[in-house]
């Protein structure tokens, strides 16, 4: 399976790119890692005119303390995050979601910013950032702009992002030291996408409380009502019952075999959070 | 084409390669370095795995152009590595290979594993090498290969402690409750049941209803005229059409995938029940999808004859390229933004009080989860379940 023809450039700069991206009118892509669009392309299901390739770009590849969030670069690989264990502090989650994607070979190549504007729904950084209540840093051509990760996903493989914007970076809360996180994905296949995930972040400091679900037929899904219970009761408020009825609320379509899967794994992961 | 130059095996290479020419098919064609095997060609099987700058990476979805200026390392280059001589060995003692296809990849990733993770023990290699597919071996000699290398690399008297499992939240004191500040965006008010799906067998269905702020009247008159019920339905091309036949093209966005359906459409409509039919088949020649459907719309009188409820039911089945997504899931998915967008462009169309303006350019729908379940699915089919 060969790719269908396409013009190739590699911008000097994000200002670059979102020119050229802008002047494509449509019919460009950008290029961060290809993990998802090189397949794509050669199966021939995408014929874009023009691959922008953003994966040099400096502007896209550090990672930043900040006060109190972590700036990770659109262009940073999954790998790198993986291999900063350790180094991250306040941000550890990262790190382990980090290593749970896909397979090493991918995951030097596939990028954070890449997973976030591709959208797939079973993808774990739009899961995750949404359950850390990270930003999204988006530049295009007529400046930058902030979008909340949990808003960011319209739909499967629907972002906010116009035709000329590049997601530029996301910036990650710290959490508090006795911050408490889940994070758990069925997967038949170890590195395949799952068939359900979900993330929960618990930080009393903060009054945080955020559970969402993903691998669902859209973006992932809040549990507000759940999360709440847990943040007042602890393990108490962590039943079967209790998050088959969340994830009934959160994801009505879904069939019975989905909805008991989807329900297990959010129980797995909020297990994580309340265990002694 | 485009001029590149890159360093394979410590050798200078410089080539004018077409932009969509792959790494693997550079290697394998360009420079005759035939050890790359192409399994799957969609990053998905690890045969034609190589060293990119040193790590580890599929070749075939890399592109040559964008490798411009790196090094690469194909199995070839490893003849003088200690780490990859004791592989080699390994592999032949343990039986790790049978055919030979997926060997290459399997060594280069094996010795990225040992490097990286000195302490792996036997689960943790199993992880690790999950992207790397066997078709012979069912993969306990190559286990047992790795395993070996890891074990002889490690001096003597050290135990083969396991790599600590990823870090999850600090064992710190036990859970502390707490009010948390309540969520802006409480979840969306998805009560509505789910819409009983009964479709023939291989056909999907959905069915949707949304309102239209116009009197039922009104809204039966716009829904006769097709210029502007196409208006209003994003992606959509009118062509050719007189009262009960119509000819066009819908394009539907899917990610980064554009299909364009070309086709035609027989209209049916009873003024007594206010009910319509139309029955269509159409065909995009890029991804060679066919589709053929039928849509039937109910207009009922809502708000005391003010407004208009819109029942639709839709009903299609799928062949080709795009075929492999019919689920009934995802068929609501895109059911309701399709639906959805109608609706918002009509009330927007007819001026209704309240409604949101229209949009810029109804371009396409976007409905990417087509192409998600069928990427899954293709991914499953390929691993061989």
């Amino acid at each position: 399976m060969k790719a269908a023809i396409f013009d190739y450039v590699r911008p000097r700069d994000l200002a670059e790119a979102a020119r050229l991206l802008a002047d494509a009118k449509g019919g460009a892509k950008l290029l961060a890692g290809g993990q998802s669009l090189g397949p794509m392309l050669n199966l021939r299901l995408a014929r874009p005119r023009l691959l922008v390739d953003v994966a040099r770009l400096g502007e896209l590849r550090g990672i930043e303390a900040r006060d109190s969030a972590w700036r990770i670069g659109g262009g940073v690989t999954h790998a790198q995050i993986e291999d900063a264990a350790g180094r991250l502090p306040g941000a550890e989650v990262l790190c382990a979601v980090a290593a749970g994607i896909a397979y090493r070979a991918v995951r030097n190549r596939g990028t954070i910013g890449g997973s976030l504007a591709h959208a797939d729904p079973a993808a774990d950084w739009p899961l995750a950032l949404a359950a850390l209540g990270a930003d999204i840093e988006i530049c295009g051509i007529s400046g930058a702009r902030t979008v909340a990760a949990d808003r960011f996903m319209k739909g499967a493989f629907t972002v906010d992002l116009a035709e000329d914007e590049v997601v530029a970076a996301v910036s990650v809360p710290k959490l508090s030291g006795g911050a408490r996180w889940g994070y758990y994905k069925f997967c038949r296949k170890t590195g395949e996408f799952p068939e359900a995930s979900a993330a929960a972040l618990f930080d009393a400091e903060r009054r945080s409380a955020r559970v969402f679900i993903g691998a669902l037929s859209g973006a992932p899904q809040r549990i507000p009502a759940l999360a709440a219970a847990i943040a007042e009761r602890g393990a108490a408020a962590c039943t079967r019952e209790a998050t088959e009825a969340a994830v009934t609320a959160a994801a009505p379509d879904l069939d019975v075999i989905d909805r008991r899967m989807h329900a297990a794994v959010l129980l797995r992961a909020l297990q994580q959070v309340v265990r002694a | 084409m485009t001029p590149i130059a890159m360093n394979v095996n410590g050798q200078r290479v410089e080539a004018l390669v077409e932009p969509r020419t792959h790494l693997a098919d550079f290697l394998r064609e360009h420079c005759r370095l035939t050890g790359t095997h192409l399994g799957c060609e969609h990053g998905v099987c690890g045969a034609c795995t190589v060293l990119i700058d040193g790590a580890p990476a599929r070749s075939c979805i890399a592109f040559a152009v964008a490798c411009d200026g790196f090094d690469i390392r194909t199995i070839e280059g490893f003849d003088d590595d200690a780490i990859m001589q004791q592989m080699r060995e390994a592999f032949s003692r343990e039986h790790g290979l049978q055919c030979g296809f997926c060997t290459p990849g399997m060594l280069i990733a094996a010795r990225d594993l040992v490097l990286r993770l000195p302490a792996a023990d036997e689960r943790r290699i199993r992880v690790e090498m999950s992207g790397n597919l066997c078709r012979c071996t069912g993969y306990v000699g190559i286990v047992n290969a790795i395993r070996s290398v890891v074990e002889a690399r490690r001096a003597p008297g050290e135990t083969g402690a396991p790599e600590p499992p990823p870090a999850t939240t600090p064992a710190a004191a036990s859970f502390a409750t707490f009010a948390p500040t309540p969520s802006a965006a409480s979840a969306a008010a998805a009560t509505a049941a789910p819409a009983a799906t009964l479709a023939k067998q291989g056909w999907t269905r959905f069915e949707e209803s949304f309102v239209v702020k116009r009197p039922p009247a009104e809204v039966w008159r716009i829904f006769a005229d097709l210029p502007a019920v196409a208006a209003c339905l994003p992606g959509t091309q009118l062509g050719e059409h007189d009262e009960c036949t119509v000819r066009g093209k819908m394009t539907v966005k899917l990610g980064p995938i554009v299909a364009g359906f070309a086709g035609s459409a027989t209209i049916e409509r009873d003024e007594a029940t206010m009910t319509g039919v139309i029955r269509g088949a159409g065909a995009d020649s890029g991804t060679g999808t066919r589709t053929k459907g039928e849509v039937t719309y109910r207009l009922s009188p809502g708000d005391g004859g003010a407004a208009t409820r819109v029942t639709v039911v839709a009903e299609y089945s799928l062949q080709g390229t795009l075929a492999q997504f019919s689920r009934s899931s995802i068929a609501q998915d895109l059911g309701k933004r399709l639906v959805g967008e109608f609706a918002a462009n009509l009330n927007a169309r007819l001026g209704a009080v309240g409604a949101a303006p229209p949009p810029a350019a109804p371009a396409s729908l976007d409905a990417g989860r087509l192409l998600w379940a069928w990427l899954k699915d293709r991914l499953r089919r390929l691993v061989g379940r």
